[in-house]
Order: structure tokens, then sequence, then C-alpha cells
């Protein structure tokens, strides 16, 4: 049996998924291989713990998988047949508005339309077109996009411009890279809360509706505005199957052995130190962390030339975090605006705040600014809807999340102490002012998570950035981290990026750890018997 | 999940589950193991329950049975991440008016522990030393009565006695044979004159699988509580879960089917014979040799057998089967900035680097009042606790420079109080706790405490699935024991139904992370379904 003083060929810096994916995958691939975890647990924001009260299964970061059928990696290493199971929520997602209406999205698309054409019978045909759309190019979208090495943003306006995109497309036009979300729901749709709707569904998955030039990959995003699914039992068991692949395979996961140091001897990362002596990587060190632990911490100056460092040091993280409130509940909610539409009781994920595009707009001024909205705008998911074994019988689970600044104008990120209750309290009111009899007798207890314990349990997300990395154009595709860094190689030979801080970004994608995995099969010469995208 | 067909299903993935599962898949089996919860390992269980970076034990901490644990080395648990320390002084009081502490070190430092408890009485020491020594010699085979299964009973035939093996292990001791009939006060009041290494000993007693105090016939529980385990005491380099992690590693790794999140709704039973199980979603699993519960009894019987397929002699044992009060605790955790430090170091400075800290306690007769009350369905009046702070081994289990202090307090049964009076306690007892630690540990401020948490016995019961909040999987008594345990008809791991067999904590020997009840059920098991005896190692006899 492999003793960590033994060595491997391939270590693997951090349990998150990207990581452990990699990890399987080289296993697979006949090399020996350990992955080290710093924390208690595998899985990173596969994190699912009873934070509130026994058997009240709360996922606090990692919620919404929606790349499951799409990324290779569910098949490759045969997740599902190591014990993960998927549920796909009939009505994705809602929004309840202030005059008690209530938007709904579906899987059935045909229902979706007829929610929104309660608003806007244009924008409902807008819609079905516009999916249709998407649909047709979504799969080589994500496929050049998120599960290849990043290319550049040049390089796909001008493949959209050589496969004639703008003479066959309504939506897909080179303008998108100058243009907002907000830009392109303004351009194609003209009911608000429609706009809202969309909106926020590109503002759950970090893309700030008003930042200019992330229309670019929207339709990419829309596209899978169907595909949001449900890890059953707790995204937390994700982590347990790949581990089951990895040490079915032959590898090793080792929680809560930190890396101190990535040794370089000769130029070459040669492998870590941990608290119990030298690990040995007889091929490869692959980071799976934040770049700033890995070049800054991790690394000893001399060994990083100096632009690189510099570089890093410049790496930008996202301007907004998340506020979370977990919640234990005696049953499902029951909302008013349940009178307008029947189905938003059944909706996965809500919107609850966002009226308009304005509405972001204020928000995320808020959010820069270190203030918290006197009213919070929520984003809340009950997954005990679609999976009821997440609570004891009859109950539910409920996950409430507010943008937030993660250093409060008023005494920094550190006062976050001092405000969580109140703020917490505030959320909680909201969500229950929704429902019928203001939710009486519905909450048994409830627990907050601030900014500033995000980034505490999840030292990745530096500033509470769940992404790693801040979505912007400047961060994404040959940007991301740096330019230098993109293609999941480093400076020093042996040494490979393969986390949330590499193209595409943060969200269970797998992408990062596969494609850091095809950078790695190409200089190792490894066969890939992996289907390949 | 694509297989619905295996030899061996096993109910619960706590360590008793896995450590079957991983014997009978090393033996030949297709085996898989059902775990209801989302997180394997039972009681093996560390989580972040204050706050971010502190990893608290809640359930078990004291990893006593490594050094005897047959799985432990016959899975090589220590390579697949089960790492351990082994801190000096195992056992610590402090008091408040700053006499000198008790202190009880390892096993192989007798003499410390006598030099110790020479400071309040030479005779005590003198006891010590005397009782260690031969408890150190005697243990391999005091320990091998765990790692056995108990003989086969049918009604009829006579009733096994625990009270012949207790007799015989207080004649190993060369003690009076009488005082196995004794209760665990009263042996360590025959013993010991002190009235402060009384305390601690009596602290330990209960919190270390003694039954209550004062029950007569548990004189084997003061030598096993008071003598043999103290000093054995191993802690898990990071957290009691890390056990769990090299289990589920080599059950993965001998080919067991591992499903999480996956409760069972009941064992499906063709006839007498159970043939499967069924789960809360309606999947059936079929198991074409035999089903292994290791969960607790009544779970078991009353929920996925029901009761309409026992024997009337089965049923009643059932259902009179006890659960607590002797083993029932609350759990205390709290991030600190910095760990106790206590008036009585000015004596001895190595009371702030015991391991298990009894806090709160004047005189012996202050931890008697302190059972009773919990006894009496009452919470303790005096906020007392056994502690303790793994961070000064382990830098691990907390974050840089910070402490993660977890501990115990001994509850009444949950059934004894409503949902609103626990939450109650939950607000409040931390705080009286914390109050009279700083009269021992000036310290001990409110300051000095990042955030708290408490889980009540009723949390134990639902989240652990432990009924009562009993620790040990039904009361560790004498009507309960050995050949007793859980009831004579089930003690050699199975009842009348065929092809299910039980290896939770309700087997002997009992509750703890001894990986016994389990092992022993393997022992059944490999015998019954003519298995090569996997179980089996050169050089150990059980």
């Amino acid at each position: 049996m492999a003793m960590l003083s033994d060595g491997f060929d391939a270590i693997v810096i951090g349990a998150g998924h990207n990581g452990m994916a990699l990890a399987a995958y080289l296993a697979k691939s006949g090399l020996s291989v350990a992955v080290l975890e710093r924390r208690t647990e595998e899985g990173g924001g596969l994190c699912t713990e009873e934070v509130t009260e026994p058997n009240f299964l709360h996922n606090l970061h990692s919620n919404y998988h929606s790349l499951v059928g799409i990324c290779p990696v569910y098949d490759d290493l045969a997740l599902h047949d190591n014990g993960v199971e998927y549920v796909h929520p009939a009505v994705q997602m809602g929004s309840i508005f202030s005059d008690g209406s209530a938007l709904t999205i579906h899987t059935d698309m045909e229902k979706t339309a007829a929610s929104f054409a309660r608003f806007s019978r244009k924008d409902a045909d807008t819609w079905l077109r516009l999916f249709a759309e998407v649909s047709g190019y979504l799969d080589l979208m994500v496929r050049t996009l998120m599960y290849a090495p990043p290319i550049t943003l040049r390089d796909i306006t001008r493949a959209l411009a050589s496969w004639g995109v703008e003479d066959k497309s309504e939506f897909l036009t080179a303008r998108l890279r100058s243009m907002s979300v907000a830009d392109f729901l303004d351009r194609h749709f003209e009911n608000d809360r429609i706009k809202a709707m969309l909106a926020f569904h590109a503002a759950i998955c970090a893309y700030q509706p008003h930042v200019p030039g992330l229309a670019v990959t929207y339709p990419v995003l829309l596209g899978k505005i169907t595909n949001w699914q449900l890890c059953k039992g707790g995204s937390h068991r994700l982590a347990h199957a790949l581990m089951r692949v990895i040490v079915k395979a032959g590898g090793r996961v080792f929680p809560q052995v930190p890396v101190e140091k990535i040794v370089v001897e000769g130029g070459r990362a040669v492998g870590v130190m941990t608290p119990d002596g030298f690990v040995r990587a007889r091929r490869l060190v692959a980071s799976s962390l934040d770049v700033n632990q890995t070049f800054q911490s991790l690394l000893e100056p001399g060994a990083v030339p100096a632009r690189t460092l510099e570089e890093v040091a410049g790496v930008q993280y996202q301007d907004a975090s998340l506020f979370n409130v977990h919640l234990a509940m005696n049953g499902l909610p029951r909302y008013r605006a349940a009178a307008f539409d029947p189905d938003i009781d059944r909706a996965w994920i809500l919107n609850l705040g966002f009226e308009s595009l304005a509405d972001f707009e204020d928000e995320f001024a808020s959010v820069r600014a270190g203030r918290l909205p006197a009213v919070p705008r929520l984003n809340a998911a009950v997954n005990s809807l679609y999976d009821p074994t997440d609570a004891p019988p009859g109950m539910a689970t409920g996950l409430l999340r507010v943008f937030a600044p993660f250093a409060l104008a008023d005494g920094g990120a550190e006062a976050w102490s001092r405000e969580a209750r109140a703020y917490g309290e505030r959320a909680v009111e909201r969500w229950l002012g929704a429902m019928v009899d203001g939710g009486a007798g519905l909450v048994r207890r409830w627990i907050t998570e601030t900014p500033l314990e995000i980034s505490q349990k999840m030292i990745n997300y530096r500033y509470g950035d769940w992404m790693v990395g801040r979505i912007h154009p400047k961060s994404l595709l040959e940007n991301r981290p740096t330019q230098e860094l993109a293609q999941y190689r480093t400076p020093i030979p042996g040494l490979y990026l393969c986390g949330a801080s590499q193209h595409p970004h943060g969200y269970i994608t797998f992408a990062p750890g596969y494609n850091a995995l095809t950078v790695i099969a190409e200089d190792l010469g490894l066969e890939k018997w992996w289907a390949q995208v | 999940m694509s297989r619905t067909e295996f030899d061996v299903i096993v109910v619960g993935g706590g360590h008793h589950g896995l450590t079957t599962a991983a014997y009978l898949a090393r033996a030949g089996l297709e085996v898989c193991v059902l775990e209801g919860r989302h997180e394997w390992g039972g009681a093996l269980y560390t989580a972040e329950v204050t706050a971010p970076g502190f990893c608290h034990n809640i359930h078990a901490n004291f990893m006593e049975f490594l050094h005897v644990m047959p799985s432990f080395t016959d899975f090589d648990l220590p390579s697949l991440g089960a790492r351990t320390i082994y801190p000096e002084v195992q056992a610590g009081m402090p008091f408040r008016d700053g006499r000198p502490p008790v202190l009880l070190f390892r096993n192989d430092m007798i003499e410390e522990t006598a030099k110790n408890f020479a400071v309040y009485s030479k005779h005590d020491a003198e006891v010590w030393r005397d009782l260690k020594t031969k408890a150190n010699l005697f243990e391999p085979m005091l320990m091998a009565g765990l790692y056995t299964p108990p003989e086969k009973w049918k009604p009829g035939d006579t009733l096994p006695n625990p009270m012949l093996a207790f007799q015989t292990a207080c004649t190993m001791f060369g003690l009076d044979e009488e005082l196995a009939f004794k209760s665990v006060k009263d042996c360590v009041d025959e013993m010991f004159e002190s009235d402060e290494i009384r305390a601690l000993l009596y602290r330990v007693a209960i919190e270390f699988a003694a039954p209550s105090l004062e029950w007569p016939g548990c004189g084997y529980f003061f030598l096993f509580a008071c003598v043999l385990m103290p000093g054995c005491w191993r802690m898990m380099v990071g957290g009691t879960h890390r056990l769990n992690g090299a289990m589920v590693t080599a059950c993965i790794r001998e080919g067991v089917t591992m499903r999480e999140a996956s409760r069972v709704r009941r064992i499906l039973l063709e006839g007498h014979r159970a043939v499967g199980v069924e789960l809360v979603d309606g999947t059936r699993l079929h198991a074409k040799r035999s089903v292994v519960s290791a969960i607790s009894l009544k779970d078991t019987f009353l929920d996925l057998v029901g009761e309409d397929h026992l024997s009337d002699y089965t049923r009643r044992r059932v259902k009179n089967y006890k659960d607590g009060p002797d083993q029932v605790l609350g759990s205390v955790a709290m991030a600190l900035h910095e760990p106790p430090h206590y008036k009585s170091a000015r004596w001895d400075p190595r009371v702030d680097q015991a391991w298990y800290q009894v806090v709160g306690y004047d005189c012996a007769k202050d931890v008697l009042d302190y059972c009773r009350a919990g006894h009496c369905d009452r919470i303790p009046e005096l906020p007392a606790a056994g502690i303790w702070i793994n961070s000064i081994w382990d830098k691990t289990q907390a974050p840089s420079g910070k402490h993660n202090l977890t501990g115990w307090y001994f509850f009444p049964k949950a059934s004894a109080l409503t949902e609103a009076q626990w939450e109650e306690v939950r607000q409040t007892y931390n705080a009286r706790f914390l109050a009279l630690a700083g009269e021992f540990a000036p310290n001990m401020t409110r300051e000095n405490v990042i955030a708290d948490y408490l889980h009540t016995p009723l949390d134990q019961e639902r989240g652990m699935r432990m009924r009562e909040g009993d620790f040990g999987h039904g009361a560790m008594s004498l009507d309960q024991l050995i050949g007793l345990r859980p009831f004579a008809g089930a003690s050699h791991h199975s009842v009348e139904i065929e092809g299910l067999y039980l290896a939770g904590s309700c087997m002997h020997p009992g509750g703890g992370v001894t990986a016994a009840c389990g092992y022993n059920c393997v022992k059944v098991m490999c015998e019954d379904l003519g298995l090569p005896a996997v179980w089996q190692s050169s050089g150990r006899f059980y």
C-alpha cells in the first residue's frame, strides 16, 4: 500500500471536483495519483452539512449542477454507476413580483412560453425562437468554449464569421463581444419582468447583467436554462462518487494533509511539502487552488519568474460574494403568487426582488459600495421539493442567497459578525412575506453564512468569490487567470493548474480539470481512452 | 443505481457495517453497503459545527481499541489515512481552588500516574501501580473477549451468565470475587481513599462505557473503564472521521459497492428468510446470501422487519431492550482563541496538556450528584463537562493558532425533555459551563470563545439514530451484556429469520469504536456460509 512518503507519479493539490476528476482520469490512465486536501472533507464546493439540525442536508456552496448530460466527465468516469443520482426539476426557476404575479421556467419550453405569454406574447415567441436556435448549436458551443483549452475572443469572432453565423442567426452576432447581458435582453425582449427573470439566471451564474462583453457567452448560458439539476442526497455525494472512482483506479485521496510548499528542483516541480514531510511527484504536480495560493504561498519567490508573480498579484476577484441563510423548515413554502401561477410553488429556484434590469444595476452598485440593500433581493432554493430525502419526512431544507459585499463599507469584512443575524432576519422576513399566511410556523431554525465565513471555510474562494476569479471579459478565456497561465501550464515545468482559477471558471463544470487533463495528456503522451469532445 | 443484486447487503455504514462489508468482500462475496445518511462512518463524525476550519468530534473521540482492533491491521488502515497521536497525559482533573491536579498517564507511564496520585495518597498510588501493571499484562486476554462472539443460545438452554466472566476477571486482578457484584462506585471507594482521585475515576468511568456508577453487578466495569481503558486512548489525526475515510477506502479497494443517502424502508422476507431490502424511494435490492443489519436493534426489527414477522420471544425482548440512561451525552463544541490554562497548573503544568480534561467538580460527590440528575430525567445543576482540545496536538483540526474544544455533558435521555426544553438547554447550558470553567481556568472567558455549539441527546437520536441519545446503542448493564446482548436469543448475531445477521453496537461488546460487533458477525457468517476465515491472522488468537 502506497504511503505518502513513497511518492506518486502525480500529486493533485486540492480535492475539489476539478482536482478529483483530473486525478481520476490520471489514475485510470495508469498513473499512481494522490490528491492532497487541506480540509476535513473532500469535495471543495461539493459540501453538504447538517448545519441547522440533524437530517437537514444543506448544500453550503454548490447547489445547482447545469452540465449533467453535457459534460463528458459524467460518462467517462461512470459517475452514475458510482452512486450519483440527479433529479431534474420540472419547474426549474421562477420569479415572484411585488404585484403578486409570477413567472416560471419549465423543462418543458412550451410551458415556459405560456408563462412568458401572460406578460408578453411577443417575448414568448422570441423566447421560443431563441431557445430553439441556441439548442441547435449548444453542443458545439459548449465543446469549443468549455471543454477545450481557451481560444481567443478574436478566434471566436472569426469562427462565427467563417460559419456565416450572422446570416443564419437571429441572435448570434459579432457585436455580442461588446454587449452586456442587459443590452442583449433590451435588444430582443420588451417586458421588464421577463428580462429580469432571464438576467437573474445570468446573475446567479455570476454573469453580472451590466458587464460589457459578457453577452458573448450568454447564449450558452441560456441554452442550459432547462438543465439545472439537483444532486440527490446532497452535492457532496458527487464527491463521494469521485473518490470511489479514484480509489478503484488505485489512486488515493488524503484529506487534512495541507500542502505547505510546492518543491522545485532544477527549475522543475518535483513534489510537495506537507506537515508529514516531503512527498515526491515523479511526473507532475497539478494545483487546483487559486493562483494566489499556488504562486504566492506555495512556491518560493525565487522559483517563479517576477513577471508571473506580478501578473498573479493583479488577478481580480468578483466584487460580489454571497450571503447565505440556511433554513430547517416544517414543510414546503406556499406562495400567495400561486393564485396567479400555481407552478410557482414547485419552482426549485426563486427570484424574489429583481423585477427589472435596473434592479440589478442598483443591486450591484450597492454591493460594490459595500452596502447591504435595506430589503434583500433573494435567490431562494428549496431542494426538498425535488429531493425529499434532504430533510426529515414532511419537512424541508431551504437556502436563501443574497448578493453581498465581502467587505462592508462600515467596518470591513470583520463587520459581518455584527450584521449577519439582523440581515438574515430581513432575508427570512422577506421570503416569508411572499408566502400564504406569512409562512406562519414554517421555519424551525436558520443559520447564516457570511462572505467572510465562505472565504474562511473555502480559502480558494478569495473574497468570498465562489467563481475563483471574476467573470469579466478581461478575466475569461485566454486571459484567465493571466495570459501566461491560461493554458493550464505554468512557467515551472511539471506544474499544472487545474482549478476554477482556469478557463472556463468556477461552478460544477469539471471543465478546468478536464482541460488540464487534455494538456497533461499531450505533455506526457498519455493514451486518450476517454471520449474525445 | 445500476446493480440490484448482491451476495450480501449490509444496512448501515457506521464502522461496524463497514468492517463487516470489507471482510465479507475479502472473503469473495459481492457486497453492497447502504447508508441512510449522506456521510459514512456513523459516530466517526467530525464536523465544523462552530466556525470554519474548527473540526469537532461531536460523537466518538477517544480511540481506545485501535491497538487491538483486527480490522485496523488487516486492512492496513494507517496507510489509508488513519494516523494516530498518543497523548502522554490521557486525563486530568483541575480544581477550582488551584489544588494539585489529578493526572492519569498512558499505559507505558504507570510511574508518572503513581507519582501524581501520591500527592493525594501514597496508598492510592500503590493501588494504581498494582492494578495498572496487571491490566497491561492481562490486556490481550481481556481484549480477546471483546473480539469473540458469544455462544449460540436457544430457549431451553442454560442462560448465559456474564457474571462468571466478570468474577474471573476480578480473580485475575487478585481482587475479591465479590467485587464483580458491586457497583463501580463501591469498587472505586473500596480501592482508592483520595476524594480527588475518586472524582476523576467516577467521571472517567461513566463516559467510558461504564453503566451507572451505583448499579450493582458492575465491578467488571471498574476494572475495564477505570483501570484498563484509560491509558489506551489514541487520537485520530484530522478527527475521528479520518478512521471512517480509511475504512471507506478499504471497502472500495475490496470491491464493496457503496451507496450513501440510501435509507432502507424494509427488509424483504420470503417466508422466514431475508432476501433483500427496499429503499425509501422504492428501489429493491436482492441479497442472494444474507442481509446484515448494522443499525440499532429496534430500527432493525420494529421498523425494517416488522414485529409481525417475529416470534413472541424475540418481539418481547426487542421491545423491552433498554436504551440509556447511563450513556446519554450532550456534546459541547467551542472555537477558542487559546486553550484553558488551569489554576492547578501551578502545581503541574501538564494538566493543561491533559487530553481529557474533567472540569467543574470540586469533589467526588459532585460527580455522583451529576450522574444522579441524568438518571432522574433532570439536567445537572452543576454544568460540568469532560472536554478535550485536540488542536493542542493536531494543528490540522483548527485554523492556525486557534483551538477546537469539544466535550461531553452527561444528560438525561432524549425523551426526558420536550423539544422546547432541549432548545432551552441548547441556548443556555454552554454559557453556564463557560462561567463555571472560568473559575477553574481564568482565561476561559467569553472573549476567548469565537463560537460555540451544543448537540443535545435529541440531536444524537435524530442525527445518528441513537435511540434516546444513547451512544452505546443500548444500556451496557448486566442484563444486556455478553451472552445477554442484545438478548440471549440474538447474541450469536442472528435470530429466527434465516439469512439475517446483526452487526451493530446492540451486539456484544456494545458501544464504542471497537469494530468488534462487525468483526464478530463476520466470524459467525464465515462459519455459517462456509466462507474462508478471512478474519484469521497469524499471531492473533482472536
